[in-house]
């Protein structure tokens, strides 16, 4: 499914993003990316997306080496990968049904894609897509009408549409409050659950990582620091992960301090108890 | 669940069928027949003509014409600036709000300062929305064939719109410093001076530079109505179907428009970054030395054109220009006339909006490549291309299209287009650069085919921004469909072309109302859809 051995990235500007990093997933796993910022998880998405080649090492997205495919095949393996972008890549004057559509367009013959622009060719199924993130009524309003978080969910709506064997998303409701930000994440794993279809989440809470996510992989200066299941993860693990950042560990932002505190103060944060009132099916 | 329609889809049915019925009779009164174009006979002439284009002609005598009618066309547009300045400054200080004095308070006069104002409003108007060739074409008539009609002819538009402008500008700014000089006594020109100039000389100054580009491009056509320059040339090669003549004419209008691009790009590079720190004098060097050598340049111009216009100011000249303009009056308002005044202008809409139309979406395709969607050796290919396309102007293009596809609007519209498709190609492919690419880069990296990641991606943003630059030129080419007729392009040129040649003075002012009446209305009208966009 996923594989990475040994995979380094070294941007245009010299910058190390990921250092001999080496990971692999099977198929209809759901893993959550957390660290520091500028740790590296949004590179590890790019390189998984296929929208960027590692500098070394070896990668399998989807049982294929995106870069030794030719450029037709290159194609239709990114239609079947979704990522949902913390900020998501919309044009402010585009509807949300055809941002929603356009999550389809590597499979569309382009005469469709055409013809959506007239009119829109699946109404029904953009709208299931929003239904199921509370967005269904804004389906005919153009983006820019669109608070930052709606548009968030827009943009994992695109991705719910798409319908792709690979999920990949990237801080994907950093603009959500505490609540939409679960349901949100529920209705990302659901998906690839019933799909069969492999997650990979980069996520700023913590908490939401270690409630909704079987397996979490702390990464730290472009190298896994930790990659275990979510039960196993401690808080000494998640003080070292974020020591460059005073060891405070990023929460959901409005969870009343105290609530947050205990859950990552117990020694095996997570468990059965926190999954119950939050992600666990 | 039963899926919601598309509540849009009505409007947006609605809005094709509006455009069809207005375009399907524009299309019809506009002769628009593009296979017209693959006729054998035109095919034959028009072949004929290019064929003759190699090698462009570069014999030791016509080479001489050419460098002397360059000269000349720079001459002009030169003097025809100087020119426009000085008609402009005293109109545009009187015209802007910015220093008016009855203003304060309201002092006395201020009704009668309001009525002249509308007044001199109306006449700016009026300077501006007559073609320049009209006025060309009418000094003609009454000082003869020479640069000094075409001089005049842009001292009097350019004069109308640099004093818009100015006033505009003038009253952008920060209008305090001018209205407290006012309020403790000074003139208008000690506020100018000491309130207003500190503050906007430079854009003043930009926008001057920029209309002597445009100026020059102006000058470049003058000589198809008599008035001078390259285009006296080219209007005599085309007549003589001399292809060679014409490929050398063309290619020096190339050069001609890159250098005045270029000249003009320099000179107000170097206006914004002139700084005056350290200096005594108000200017630093560099911008001083420009200043001069454009103050040379100038009288250079007036000096080689050896106008004559001191003659202008005689007794007798003075009258015979009075009574000729006189005879403009009254207007011919038959109803016989009016009707086919309607149906000109009706056909210079027609070519204005299919013209305009035309080249925006051949623009479009040219603009993708240029802006290096598909490479770096398509776009510099491109971008020659487009700069040929507006290198050429509109009348000169109207004369080969007139070969290509006949006498008629039809070759307007594809003047138009070809001319309108270069300029707008260039703003759209920078658009195009500036838009941002993550949408459309997130498209790619979903799968998507390139075109259309295109349209999903990029087209949303930029749309609006291509309709305004559309819709501008669309401004700017009514005025240019007015006056196509003059090379045989159909509509309300050719009308006042003939009337003008049978001294039908009171038939030629109804079609120059005409004219202005229908700018002013393409104006309102480019103007309330632009809002719409928003």
């Amino acid at each position: 499914m996923i594989r990475l051995r040994d995979v380094s990235l070294t941007h245009a500007d010299g910058f190390v993003a990921l250092r001999g990093l080496t990971l692999a997933a099977q198929p209809g796993e759901q893993i959550a990316i957390v660290g520091p910022s500028g740790a590296g998880k949004t590179s590890l998405l790019r390189l998984l997306g296929a929208a960027m080649r590692p500098t070394t090492g070896q990668l399998d997205v989807l049982d294929a080496d995106p870069w030794s495919l030719s450029t037709a095949d290159l194609r239709r393996l990114r239609a079947r990968i979704g990522v949902a972008h913390q900020a998501p890549p919309l044009p402010a004057r585009q509807r949300v049904v055809t941002a929603v559509l356009a999550g389809r367009l590597g499979r569309w013959p382009w005469w469709k894609s055409v013809a959506s622009l007239a009119y829109p060719l699946d109404i029904a199924g953009a709208a299931a897509a929003l239904a199921q993130l509370d967005l269904g009524e804004r389906i005919f309003d153009r983006c820019d009408r669109l608070s930052g978080g709606q548009l968030q969910r827009v943009g994992v709506a695109r991705v719910l549409y798409q319908q792709a064997q690979l999920l990949l998303a990237d801080e994907p409701v950093s603009a959500l409050d505490p609540a939409l930000a679960q349901q949100t994440v529920r209705v990302l794993t659901a998906d690839a659950a019933a799909r069969g279809a492999t997650l990979v989440a980069s996520l700023h809470a913590v908490d939401l990582a270690l409630a909704c996510f079987p397996r979490v992989v702390g990464i730290r200066d472009g190298r896994i620091a930790f990659d275990r299941p979510a039960a196993k993860v401690d808080r000494a693990l998640l003080r070292r992960l974020y020591a460059s950042e005073g060891g405070q560990l990023p929460g959901l932002a409005e969870v009343p301090p105290a609530a947050s505190a205990q859950r990552l103060l117990r020694p095996a944060v997570g468990g059965e108890a926190a999954r119950a009132d939050s992600c666990w099916r | 669940m039963k899926a919601p329609r598309d509540p849009a889809a009505l409007a947006r049915v609605g809005g094709l069928l509006l455009a069809t019925v207005v375009l399907w009779p524009l299309a019809v009164i506009g002769e628009f027949r593009p296979w017209v174009l693959f006729e054998a006979q035109n095919l034959r002439v028009m072949g004929g003509f290019l064929g003759g284009f190699l090698p462009p002609a570069s014999g030791g005598e016509f080479l001489a014409y050419l460098g002397q009618a360059t000269i000349e066309t720079l001459a002009m547009a030169s003097a025809g600036i100087a020119l426009a300045f000085v008609v402009a400054v005293p109109l545009a200080v009187a015209t802007t709000q910015a220093l008016s004095i009855s203003r304060l308070g309201p002092g006395p006069g201020r009704r009668r300062g309001e009525l002249l104002r509308a007044g001199l409003r109306i006449l700016l108007v009026v300077l501006r929305g007559i073609p320049e060739l009209v006025w060309a074409l009418l000094f003609v008539r009454v000082l003869g064939l020479g640069p000094a009609a075409g001089v005049l002819a842009l001292g009097l538009t350019y004069g109308g719109m640099l004093a818009k402008v100015y006033a505009e500008i003038l009253e952008s700014g920060d209008q305090r410093p001018a209205r407290a000089l006012l309020e403790a006594g000074g003139s208008r020109l000690q506020a100018l001076c000491y309130g207003l100039l500190p503050g906007v000389a430079q854009e003043l100054t930009s926008y001057t530079v920029y209309r002597w580009e445009c100026a020059v491009r102006a000058s470049v056509v003058m000589g198809f109505v008599g008035a001078g320059g390259l285009g006296q040339l080219m209007d005599q090669s085309m007549k003589m179907l001399n292809g060679g003549e014409a490929a050398s004419i063309l290619l020096t209008f190339l050069a001609l428009v890159l250098a005045a691009d270029a000249l003009s790009a320099f000179f107000r590079r170097q206006l914004g970054e002139a700084g005056t720190a350290g200096h005594a004098a108000a200017l630093g060097p560099l911008p001083l030395a420009i200043l001069a050598s454009l103050g040379g340049a100038v009288l250079a111009s007036f000096a080689w054109l050896d106008l004559g216009l001191g003659a202008l100011l005689s007794r007798a000249a003075a009258a015979s220009i009075a009574d000729f303009f006189a005879s403009f009056w009254p207007l011919d308002l038959s109803a016989g006339w009016l009707w086919k005044v309607g149906q000109g202008a009706l056909e210079t809409l027609a070519i204005s909006v299919l013209g305009t139309l035309l080249a925006t979406v051949c623009a479009l395709l040219l603009a993708l490549p240029a802006s290096g969607r598909h490479g770096a050796l398509l776009e510099q290919a491109t971008r020659f291309v487009l700069n040929a396309l507006r290198s050429v102007p509109e009348l000169v293009w109207a004369t080969l299209m007139a070969l290509a596809a006949g006498l008629g609007p039809f070759a307007g519209i594809l003047a138009l287009a070809l001319h309108t498709s270069g300029v707008l190609g260039r703003l759209f492919a920078e658009a195009l650069q500036n838009a941002p690419a993550t949408p459309r880069d997130a498209l790619l990296e979903a799968g998507t085919p390139a075109g259309v990641a295109f349209l999903y991606g990029s087209l949303p943003t930029v749309t609006p921004q291509l309709l305004a630059y559309a819709l501008y030129r669309w401004e700017m080419n009514i005025r240019m469909a007015a006056i196509l007729g003059f090379v045989g392009a159909g509509g309300l040129g050719q009308l006042l072309y003939v009337e003008l040649s049978l001294f039908h003075q009171a038939q030629a002012s109804t079609v120059i109302a005409a004219m202005l009446l229908l700018s002013v209305a393409v104006d309102a009208a480019s103007a309330s859809l632009r809002r719409r966009l928003g």
